[in-house]
């Protein structure tokens, strides 16, 4: 008799359970706070690229767009060298990011070759 | 045996929208793989709502299947291209911004509300939006609108009556003072991108269940 009440329910909450595609790492948290106090996009910069190393040492997915953001957060602080490397990471991750992903890099490129000359 | 039918009943429609659903067709039709999240238009008076609710919208959309771009790397070349406000970014043709950046679908929101109005002895906090998920070649391919509101609960107070109407006044005070839109505002895209009878379609990175 109780097995069987237990069961039911035991399905049900497994069937609504919610199981999420990607570990986000407090991704929404960590924006809404640089967004609130700007100086704490560098927090997020730290955050983020810890958690990216982490998902990739245990062979995870990381998340459409958490490359791309990263890079973009090294970009504000000048480091192009990095801001380069995540936007190709984002790109060879993400088919659907390749257009964006390339304008960006070309753009990094042609500005750096600026740079230098 | 009735009774285990009625505990499978009533779980089952714990998961079940009861509500109609929406016509989805046109959005199957062009099955989108990706969605460009551009910033807000803001018609109130809180000039940082649009950046706040930008932070909520990437997580529910990638959870439903969708390659989401980026909403900070957006925003931060839509700014490079000197579109600074929703206003700007709404007005330009979709077809344009889905070019640009290579995107399936545009999502346009507007909030409507994002206030904290006293009420006798509570702080109402309300938060609205309207939503629109636009294709690559300009039709529209969902819709819809959200309002969430949010009152702090006085009801668990005791003593005498005037202890209690201060306690209650004072409530109201501090959600006025430091009103928290942001579960509202998370609350509100559950609602219409992955609960309600507007809920979209799963996304290609959705697994089939």
């Amino acid at each position: 008799m109780k097995n069987l009440l237990i069961l039911p329910i035991a399905l049900s909450l497994a069937a609504c359970a919610p199981k999420t595609l990607y570990q986000w790492g407090g991704y929404e948290d960590m924006l809404y706070r640089g967004y609130k106090e700007p100086e704490k996009m560098d927090v997020m910069r730290t955050n983020l690229e810890m958690h990216i190393q982490k998902l990739q040492q245990s062979g995870q997915k990381v998340p459409p767009g958490m490359n791309s953001e990263l890079a973009t957060l090294y970009l504000q602080t000048g480091d192009k060298a990095k801001a380069r490397s995540y936007y190709s990471a984002e790109k060879d991750a993400w088919p659907e990011s390749r257009v964006l992903m390339e304008a960006l890099i070309t753009n990094l490129d042609r500005t750096t070759k600026g740079n230098q000359q | 045996m009735k009774w285990l039918f009625a505990v499978l009943a009533v779980f089952l429609t714990g998961c079940v929208a009861t509500v109609p659903k929406k016509d989805l067709s046109a959005f199957q039709a062009a099955a989108p793989r990706s969605i460009l999240v551009i910033p807000s238009v803001n018609k109130t008076l809180d000039v940082d709502a649009p950046n706040y609710l930008l932070s909520t919208l990437t997580v529910p959309l990638a959870e439903k299947g969708y390659y989401v771009f980026p909403v900070h790397t957006t925003k931060t070349v839509l700014e490079q291209e000197g579109f600074y406000e929703g206003e700007q970014i709404h007005a330009q043709p979709p077809e344009s911004l889905a070019k640009m950046f290579g995107a399936d679908s545009v999502l346009y929101v507007t909030i409507q509300r994002w206030d904290a109005k006293y009420a006798f002895l509570t702080t109402v906090v309300t938060v609205e939006f309207d939503y629109r998920i636009v294709n690559k070649d300009g039709t529209e391919l969902w819709a819809t609108k959200q309002r969430m509101q949010y009152q702090p609960d006085n009801s668990n107070n005791s003593g005498p009556p005037l202890a209690q109407l201060l306690a209650a006044a004072i409530n109201a005070a501090v959600t006025r003072a430091a009103p928290n839109y942001m579960p509202l505002a998370r609350q509100a895209n559950a609602q219409v991108f992955l609960l309600g009878p507007s809920a979209i379609p799963n996304g290609p990175y959705k697994p089939v269940q």
